[in-house]
C-alpha cells in the first residue's frame, strides 16, 4: 500500500488520472459521446420506417426552420419569457421579505418552506394543478359554489394552465439565487438612501435592484432555460395548441420516429440554451460561482 | 425588521406567494382522504386510498426499482465524484477549463436532449434497457452534483491541515481518512442527498432508458396520471411528501452546519428505513428465480386477474408495460435493445414489423386453442395471410363517443367533430392513422388512401379543425368525457365500455361515413428471451374462460367464439363491445401505407405542431 502511494506521489499526473478516470468514463462515455452521436444523427437521413440512413444531409436543419417550427420556437420563447418575468416578480417579493424583513427563526422557516417544493417531485407538483384545474376540479367547484360562474370553466389543457404549472415549478429557482444576493446586501446602504430623502420605491430601483442584479440574472437564466425546454408541464397541463419545443423533440423520438430531425431540433435548442447561459454568465460571472 | 419601517403590502404579497406555493400541496393531501373517487367535492374522511395503495403491487415494485436505482446511483456518484474532486483541486490551466466544461455539461444541456441522446446511443452500442441502463444514465447526469459540491468544499478547506497531519507522520492514505474526509463529509453528504433526490425524482431521462420490468416510481405515477386521476395518486404523493420533508430539514441544517454528521447520518438511515421496510415487506414474496414473461401491450389490455391467473397456472412472473400508439411500440422495438416476449401491434403495424424483420415466426403447433376457438373473420387477413407471425388478440372499432346531455341533436356522423359549436370540447386520439382515417372518411375517401392530393386535403381539413380541438389524447379520453372536460371524443370502443355503464349519457357510435375496424395481434418479437412461455401465454389466452375474463375486465372484445358464454350479460348488451353486425360493414381495416407513410408522418407533425 505504502509503495503504491509513494509511486503515485512521485507521479502527480498519474495520480490525477486515476482519481478522475471513473467520473470521466461517465461524463465522457455517457454524456459527451452520446451528444456527439446525436449530432452525427442530426446530419443523417430518415429511412422509410424510421430507421437511420447514414447519408450526409443538412435537410433536417433546413426543415427545422420551416415556419411551422419557427412558430413553436416562438411559442416556447414567449412562454419561457413570461414565466421568467412572473417568477422574477413573485420571487423578488419572497426573497426580499426573507432576506431583509424577517430575522432569526422566521428566516430559516420561510427559507425552508421555499426549499421543500424544490426537493419535491416535479410530477406530483404538476399533478396538484391537474386536480385544481379539472372541469369538476377544486377551482371550478369553489367558483360555482361562490356563484362567480354558472358553468365550469375549461381550465385544464390550456396554455394558461401551462403558465401556472411552469411558474409554480420554477419559482424556487428564482427565489434562491435572489435570496443569496439580497442576503449579502448591506442594510446600511438602504438606510443611507432613505436618510438622504429617497422614497422607498426610489431606494428599491436605485439601490436594491442594481445590487441584486446578479441574482436576478442567474435566477432568470435558470428559469428561462428550464421553462423553454419544458416537457412534462405542457404534456400534462397543455392542450392541442400548447406544444413546446421539448414536446416536438420527444414526439420525433417516441412516436414519429424521425430521429435525425428530432436530433437536429435538440441541437438547435442546446445551442440557444448555451448562448443564453454564456450571455448571463458574462454578466454574473462571480454571482454564478458563488451560487454553486 | 432591519430596515425599520414595516410594509403590510409586502408582507401580504409574500403571504400570497406562499399560499400559491402550498395551496396545491394542501389540496393534494386533503383529497387523499376524500371518499369520492371522481369529484373534487368533500364527501367524508376515508383511508381507503391508502389501503388501495398498500395493496398495489405495481406501486411497490416501482418504488423498489426507484430505491435500487437511486441508491446505486448515489453510491457510484459519491465514490467516483469525491475521487474526482480530490484530484481536481490540484489541476490548473487548460485541462481545468476543459474538465469544468465537461462537468457542467449535464447541468447545462436540457434534460430532454440528454434523454434522447442516451436512448439512441444505448441502441447504437446495443446496451439492453433495464435497471443497468437506468443506473448508468442516472450516474451520468448526477455525478456532476457531487464533483461540484464537494469540489467547492475542498477548495475552501485549508491544505495546511493535511500538510500538518503528514508532517506529523501520517501517510497520504491516513491523512485522507483522518483529515480530508471528515472536513469534506458534510459537503459529500449534501451532494449525496442531491443525487438521491435527483435520481429518485427523474422522469424524463428514465422514461427513455427504462426497459422491461424497470419501471420506476415516477414512471408509474406518470402512467397513472395519463390514464386517469384516482385519489390513489394523491395517497402516493402524500406519502412521498411525508418522506421528503425530513430530508429537506436535514439537508438545510447540514448546510448551515448546525447538525452533527453522526446525527445527520443516523436520521438519513432512519428515513431510508422508513421507505425501504414497507417496500421489502410488500415485494418480498415474489422470488426472482421463477421464469419471467415480459409483456408490452396496449394500455388496458391486461387486468390483475389475468396476470395473476397466468402466474399461478405457469409458476412464472409477469412484467408488463403499456403503450398508447402503434408507432410508440415500433420505436421501442426498432431500438433493438428491449427484451419483450409478447407485443400486440395492430394489423397494419404487424405488416410493417414483419417487413422490418422484427417478429419471430410462431410455432403454430403450440397454439391449439387458437385454431380451435378463433373467429375465422379475424384469421388469414391480408397483413399476415397465413398467421405465420401473428394471431388476433383483441378487435375493436374506432368511433365517436359523446355526452348526450351536452351535445344536442342526433350524432351519427364525423361531421360533429368539425362543428364550431363544440369548439374546445373535442378530443382526438393521439394516433396519426386514426386521426387521418377520420378526416379521410369525412371527405369520402378510403382511410388507406395513398393519393397525395387526398392526403393533403385531409391535412387541410384537420388544420382547419385544429382551433376546435382541445387536445390529443389516447390514454384517458374516456375519463375526460366522464368528467365533462370534453364533450365529443374520438374513441377506441373498448375504452368506453365501463364509463358508458356508469353514465348512461355517454354514447358510442360508429359514424355513418364509416371508421376503422382493427385487430390487435399477439406477436413474439424476434429477440424475445422467453419464446416458449410467450407461446404458452398466447395459447392460454385463448381458453374461452380466460378470453371472457379479458372482456369482463378490460372492456374490449376478443375474437374467441366461445368467450361470450362467460361474459357478463350487461356487456353482451353494450353496443361498444358487441356492435350491431350491420354497422361493421361500414368499417375498414387499415393497411400499411408504404411510401405514403412519409407524407402522413410529415403532415401529422405539422398538424400536431400547428
Amino acid at each position: 500500500m505504502e509503495k503504491v502511494l509513494q509511486w503515485f506521489r512521485c507521479r502527480p499526473k498519474w495520480r490525477v488520472t486515476v482519481l478522475v478516470a471513473g467520473s470521466l468514463v461517465f461524463l465522457v462515455g455517457l454524456m459527451l459521446l452520446p451528444l456527439m452521436y446525436l449530432f452525427a444523427v442530426s446530419l443523417a437521413e430518415r429511412a422509410r420506417y424510421g430507421t437511420i440512413r447514414w447519408h450526409f444531409s443538412l435537410q433536417n436543419y433546413l426543415q427545422a426552420f420551416h415556419p411551422l417550427y419557427l412558430e413553436i420556437y416562438w411559442r416556447s420563447f414567449w412562454i419561457a419569457l413570461t414565466t421568467t418575468m412572473l417568477c422574477a416578480v413573485l420571487g423578488y417579493v419572497v426573497a426580499y421579505t426573507i432576506a431583509l424583513r424577517v430575522s432569526g427563526g422566521w428566516k430559516s422557516v420561510l427559507l425552508m418552506l421555499v426549499v421543500i417544493p424544490f426537493w419535491t417531485s416535479y410530477l406530483i407538483r404538476t399533478y396538484a394543478w391537474m386536480l385544481i384545474f379539472r372541469a369538476q376540479g377544486v377551482l371550478n367547484n369553489a367558483l360555482l359554489w361562490l356563484g362567480v360562474i354558472h358553468q365550469p370553466l375549461q381550465l385544464l389543457y390550456t396554455t394558461s394552465a401551462v403558465f401556472v404549472g411552469l411558474v409554480y415549478a420554477q419559482l424556487p429557482f428564482m427565489i434562491l439565487p435572489l435570496y443569496a444576493v439580497l442576503q449579502k446586501l448591506d442594510p446600511a446602504l438602504l438606510e443611507a438612501s432613505q436618510d438622504l430623502g429617497a422614497s422607498r420605491w426610489k431606494t428599491f430601483f436605485r439601490v436594491t435592484l442594481p445590487l441584486s442584479s446578479q441574482g436576478l440574472a442567474a435566477g432568470s437564466a435558470l428559469v428561462f432555460i428550464s421553462a423553454a425546454s419544458a416537457f412534462i408541464t405542457p404534456d400534462l397541463l397543455g392542450g392541442a395548441r400548447s406544444m413546446m419545443v421539448g414536446n416536438v423533440i420527444e414526439d420525433q423520438f417516441a412516436v414519429a420516429r424521425n430521429q435525425p430531425f428530432g436530433s437536429a431540433i435538440a441541437f438547435l435548442l442546446t445551442f440557444v440554451v448555451l448562448g443564453i447561459l454564456l450571455a448571463s454568465l458574462r454578466s454574473t460571472q462571480r454571482g454564478a460561482r458563488e451560487l454553486l | 425588521m432591519r430596515t425599520g419601517r414595516s410594509s403590510p403590502g409586502l408582507s401580504l404579497a409574500s403571504a400570497l406567494v406562499y399560499l400559491f406555493l402550498y395551496a396545491p400541496i394542501a389540496v393534494l393531501v386533503v383529497f387523499s382522504f376524500n371518499q369520492s373517487r371522481l369529484t373534487a367535492r368533500w364527501r367524508g374522511f376515508t383511508l381507503l386510498w391508502y389501503t388501495t395503495l398498500w395493496r398495489d403491487h405495481r406501486i411497490f415494485h416501482s418504488l423498489m426499482n426507484s430505491l435500487v436505482v437511486a441508491t446505486a446511483t448515489t453510491l457510484i456518484c459519491v465514490v467516483l465524484g469525491t475521487m474526482a474532486s480530490l484530484a481536481w483541486t490540484g489541476v490548473a490551466g487548460k485541462w481545468r477549463s476543459a474538465g469544468e466544461a465537461v462537468v457542467y455539461l449535464p447541468l447545462i444541456i436540457p434534460e430532454i436532449v440528454i434523454a434522447v441522446a442516451l436512448v439512441i446511443f444505448f441502441s447504437f452500442i446495443h446496451l439492453e434497457l433495464g435497471l443497468t441502463s437506468l443506473i448508468l444514465a442516472h450516474v451520468a447526469f448526477c455525478i456532476s452534483y457531487v464533483i461540484i459540491v464537494t469540489g467547492a468544499r475542498l477548495a475552501a478547506t485549508d491544505r495546511s491541515h493535511v500538510e500538518a497531519a503528514m508532517d506529523l507522520g501520517a501517510n497520504e492514505w491516513r491523512a485522507f481518512f483522518r483529515v480530508t474526509l471528515p472536513l469534506a463529509a458534510p459537503a459529500i453528504l449534501s451532494g449525496a442527498l442531491l443525487v438521491f433526490t435527483a435520481s429518485f425524482d427523474d422522469y424524463l431521462i428514465s422514461s427513455f432508458v427504462a426497459g422491461v420490468g424497470s419501471t420506476t416510481l415516477p414512471l408509474q405515477i406518470y402512467s397513472m396520471l395519463k390514464r386517469g386521476i384516482t385519489p390513489e395518486i394523491n395517497a402516493v404523493s402524500a406519502a412521498i411528501l411525508a418522506a421528503t420533508i425530513p430530508l429537506v430539514y436535514i439537508a438545510q441544517r447540514l448546510e448551515r452546519g448546525s447538525l452533527s454528521l453522526r446525527r445527520a447520518m443516523a436520521s438519513l438511515a432512519g428515513i431510508f428505513a422508513f421507505m425501504a421496510i414497507p417496500v421489502l415487506v410488500r415485494t418480498w414474496p415474489s422470488s426472482p428465480n421463477v421464469p419471467q414473461l415480459n409483456l408490452y401491450v396496449w394500455s388496458d389490455y391486461l387486468s390483475p386477474r389475468l396476470i395473476h391467473g397466468f402466474e399461478q397456472a405457469y409458476h412464472c412472473h409477469i412484467n408488463y408495460d403499456y403503450y398508447d400508439s402503434n408507432e410508440a411500440l415500433l420505436a421501442k422495438l426498432q431500438a433493438g435493445n428491449v427484451a419483450y416476449d409478447v407485443v400486440t401491434p395492430s394489423d397494419y403495424m404487424v405488416q410493417i414489423m414483419i417487413h422490418q424483420g422484427l417478429l419471430a415466426r410462431l410455432d403454430k403447433s403450440k397454439l391449439p386453442n387458437v385454431w380451435a376457438h378463433a373467429d375465422p373473420r379475424f384469421l388469414h387477413l391480408p397483413f399476415d395471410p397465413h398467421n405465420d407471425y401473428s394471431v388476433p388478440y383483441a378487435w375493436g372499432t374506432t368511433g365517436l363517443a359523446y355526452r348526450a346531455d351536452l351535445v344536442k341533436g342526433k350524432v351519427d356522423s364525423w361531421s360533429v367533430m368539425f362543428n364550431p359549436r363544440y369548439a374546445g370540447h373535442i378530443l382526438l386520439l393521439d394516433d396519426m392513422r386514426e386521426v387521418f382515417a377520420m378526416a379521410l372518411k369525412e371527405l369520402g375517401y378510403s382511410l388507406n388512401s395513398t393519393n397525395p392530393a387526398q392526403i393533403r386535403e385531409a391535412r387541410d381539413l384537420l388544420l382547419r379543425e385544429k382551433p376546435l380541438v382541445k387536445g390529443y389524447n389516447s390514454s384517458n379520453f374516456q375519463q375526460d368525457l366522464a368528467a365533462g372536460d370534453a364533450w365529443i371524443v374520438q374513441a377506441y370502443n373498448g375504452n368506453m365500455t365501463f364509463v358508458m355503464h356508469e353514465n348512461p349519457n355517454i354514447r358510442y357510435v360508429i359514424p355513418k361515413e364509416g371508421c376503422t375496424i382493427s385487430v390487435d395481434c399477439a406477436c413474439i418479437p424476434r429477440n424475445a428471451p422467453h419464446k416458449k412461455l410467450a407461446l404458452e401465454f398466447i395459447n392460454w389466452f385463448y381458453r374461452p374462460r380466460v378470453a371472457a375474463l379479458f372482456i369482463n375486465d378490460c372492456g374490449f372484445n376478443t375474437p374467441n367464439l366461445l368467450a361470450p358464454r362467460y361474459v357478463r350479460p350487461w356487456l353482451l348488451r353494450n353496443t361498444a363491445v358487441f356492435p350491431n353486425p350491420a354497422s361493421l360493414t361500414r368499417c375498414q381495416f387499415m393497411h400499411s401505407l408504404g411510401r405514403a407513410m412519409l407524407l402522413y408522418d410529415r403532415y401529422w407533425t405539422e398538424i400536431k405542431a400547428d
